[in-house]
């Protein structure tokens, strides 16, 4: 957690500014995340705001499943994007496929492709869980997802083929994460 | 004229050239020609009997027969009827008479055959590839029964899709693939002369998941619902209910009276539901964010009803061949009415806000044109086409669930350009607002799930078209063994609309294409950048997006 909150807090200290891609998404996922943007869930009292350019970005919001087609602009809208960047996942397909998984022109979740770093799943993720993931993003809130959950993200990490200059994928859980947390609530 | 007597009159015109007619009921038609006289047929039905073309289907059965099937769907409309033109060709020569030269709108579907089943359109006039990825293999057909749902084929990264030259002396704008106003990624080239848009040249399907596939390959008939759910994230009832009717048809299985309400009910909670959310898009896109706001904060309750109904804010899950999953119970009666009282009070609101709004018009009023006979001829669904003084609407001409039993208006305006569609979707908002009170006062007591008894034999068909809030959503099954369909085919309302984008945007201003292409179907992806290349001078010039929204805002 303090990482994460360090990390962020060190390289976004003000606002953050947010581009939404959809990778091969059915638009579910897209139609909640332009959800927190409107009245009701007000991300914006955050500081955050979506941009219409990858260049402008801090964050890139990747939803649906990566297809096969998508790959080399998805590949070019990440280099896009100025370091430091992250990248979070939003949804069952960005996190992992979803129902699309072993689809044959489907490459995988967004991870197949970019380092992630946070997973917002579900299928849509309520405007809730998007505006949390959010917020831990922010060092808003506890994480709510256990050591072995964040080895895997490194694990996966390893093998991303676009190159990363964040210094993203080099986190390593800090002591100060609890040996057995509740996988979620 | 019924369906019988439609096929006893083509039958007389046709003789030994129709293999067989099959009526089913009185409101579809299957025929089964000489591949040969294809091209005949299908100028028969379009050009002289005014049907409207909807889709065609490449189907495997060389396990069966040594034969692939193709099959071309028309609808006419004003007799409420289906007609599913069946040909079959060589397994091991697979090649077919292309029907675009004479029926223009079946272009895209002819190619995507193409792509899938490996039968080649004959004499198309733009047989490029359409649905595949650029690096997919030439000679991979993805829908053939022995390819596997989950081949991953070697990457080739150095091919691209040939492009479409511009006319001469014109410059191109490639737009996309990310692009503010579409739902999917998208690549258009606009062609312009100097702020004059003179044609376009699209490439699509970023978004192919392989639905199809899966559904035919390793789901079965009772998980397909919740995968065509997730085709569209905006409105995917109307597609687990069109495929549900299908089944239900194929299979001679009757849907309880009260799971037809329930089913009524939602696909008209999901067009409110969808129709505001893309009136909150169709501000942003022209710059006035305050519509976007205001129609998402009236949507919100509504979401948490359908979350109160159904367990879900979007994906409802509700639709499984027979019936319904969940009822819609008295106690939740008072809450929809509620939400949709206060909903059509801020809507009332809008409507005559937006026509007297002089900034709004200036920018919606004579864009976008789409005249009537283009609409028909290039099949044009749902509001692009009632905006164009085409009056179809599935609710009315082909009535499924419950909507034969309520009272359903057709919303038609033929000023043919952006303001039409905005009208239209205006008026049907309330209308869908009315039909849901009247389902609710309606809806029967009894069952909602059928008792299905047997597994569903193989070998039958059914087509079923629902009216989703973009237009018409057309299914199509063919009953299979292990459980499965041999064949699902499914048409999208967009895959018609989007085709006619170069005649919506050509001679309009290029900072109107994105109200253009969002006047039918919007979404949120954004702008990579704009390039602008001038051909006479070989000057490239690159747009921000922050530029090009100034230029469509300061419009
Ligand atoms: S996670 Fe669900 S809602 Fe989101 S893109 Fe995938 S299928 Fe659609």
């Amino acid at each position: 957690m303090g990482f994460f909150k360090n990390l962020c807090n060190k390289a976004f200290p003000k606002s953050l500014w947010v581009y939404h891609t959809n990778t091969g998404a059915c638009n579910g996922c897209d139609i909640e995340v332009i959800d927190v943007l409107t009245p009701y869930y007000d991300v914006e009292r955050f500081g955050i705001k979506l941009v219409g350019s990858p260049r402008h970005a801090d964050v890139l919001l990747v939803c649906g499943p990566v297809t096969r087609q998508i790959v080399p602009a998805l590949k070019r809208l990440y280099e896009a994007v100025p370091a430091p960047k992250l990248v979070i996942a939003i949804g069952s397909c960005a996190s992992g496929g979803g129902i699309w998984f072993d689809s044959y022109n489907i490459v995988g979740g967004a991870d197949t492709i970019l380092p992630v770093d946070y997973y917002i799943p579900g299928c849509p993720p309520r405007p809730e869980a998007i505006l949390h993931g959010v917020a831990v993003a922010l060092g808003l809130a506890e994480k709510k997802v256990a050591r072995e959950h964040i080895k895997q993200l490194i694990d996966r990490n390893e093998s991303i083929s676009v190159e990363d200059d964040t210094g993203a994928e080099e986190v390593v859980p800090g002591d100060e994460v609890p040996a057995e947390l509740p996988t979620s609530k | 004229m019924t369906a019988q007597s439609f096929g006893d009159s083509l039958k007389n015109k046709f003789g030994d050239k129709l293999l067989e007619v099959e009526a089913a009921g009185v409101d579809q038609l299957y025929v089964r020609i000489v591949p040969e006289c294809l091209v005949e047929v299908a100028d028969y039905l379009y050009n002289d009997e005014g049907c409207r073309f909807v889709i065609n289907s490449g189907t495997d059965r060389r396990e069966h027969n040594g034969k692939f099937l193709i099959t071309h769907f028309f609808a006419q409309d004003e007799e409420n009827l289906y007609i599913a033109v069946h040909a079959e060709v060589d397994g091991n020569d697979p090649r077919i008479d292309s029907i675009t030269p004479v029926v223009p709108a079946a272009n895209w579907s002819e190619r995507e055959a193409r792509d899938m089943v490996g039968v080649a359109p004959e004499g198309h006039p733009d047989p490029r590839r359409l649905v595949l990825a650029d690096d997919w293999p030439e000679d991979l057909y993805p829908l053939r029964t022995d390819v596997e749902h989950g081949i991953k084929p070697e990457s080739c990264p150095d091919v691209a899709m040939p492009l479409v030259e511009p006319p001469e002396g014109a410059s191109v704008v490639p737009i996309g693939p990310y692009f503010p106003v579409l739902e999917e990624p998208a690549y258009f080239r606009i062609f312009v002369e100097g702020e004059t848009v003179v044609g376009a040249d699209y490439r699509g399907f970023y978004n192919h998941r392989g639905v199809e596939k899966l559904g035919c390959s390793v789901l079965t008939y009772n998980q397909i619902p919740f995968m065509a759910e997730r085709i569209c994230g905006i409105c995917g009832f109307v597609h687990s209910c069109s495929y549900c009717q299908a089944v239900e048809r194929a299979a001679g299985i009757e849907v309880p009276e009260r799971a037809e309400y329930v089913r009524t009910i939602m696909l008209e909670v999901e067009r409110v539901q969808s129709h505001l959310l893309w009136l909150g898009i169709a501000g942003h896109i022209i710059g006035f964010d305050t519509v976007l706001m205001q129609t998402w904060r009236m949507r919100e309750p509504l979401m948490w009803l359908c979350e109160r109904i159904t367990g879900n804010r979007k994906t409802y899950g509700m639709n499984l061949i027979g019936g319904v999953r969940r009822d819609i119970t008295a106690d939740v009666h008072g809450d929809i009415t509620d939400v949709l009282a206060k909903i059509e009070k801020e809507w009332r609101a809008l409507y005559d806000a937006i026509p007297g709004d002089p900034t709004l018009m200036a920018r919606l009023k004579g864009t976008g044109e789409l005249p009537e006979e283009k609409a028909r001829e290039l099949a044009v669904a749902g509001p692009t086409a009632r905006g164009s003084g085409v009056a179809i609407d599935v609710r009315v001409d082909h009535p499924y669930a419950a909507y034969d039993r309520l009272d359903v208006k057709k919303c038609v305006y033929d000023s043919c350009d952006n303001v039409a569609r905005v009208l239209v979707r205006l008026d049907e908002t309330l209308d869908a607002i009315d039909i849901i009170r009247q389902a609710l006062d309606d809806m029967p007591d009894g069952p909602i799930m059928a008792e299905i008894g047997e597994e569903i034999p193989a070998g039958l068909e059914a087509m079923s078209a629902v009216e989703a809030p973009r237009g018409e959503v057309f299914h199509w099954v063919l009953t299979g063994e292990e459980n499965r369909p041999e064949r699902w085919r499914v048409r999208a309302p967009t895959y018609a609309n989007l085709q006619a984008v170069p005649t919506m945007v050509t001679g309009d201003a290029l900072a109107d294409v994105p109200i253009d292409v969002g006047s039918f179907d919007p979404c949120f992806s954004c702008t990579e950048r704009m390039e602008v290349t001038d051909l006479k001078s070989g000057i490239i010039r690159v747009y921000t997006q922050d530029e090009v929204l100034a230029l469509r805002q300061s419009k």
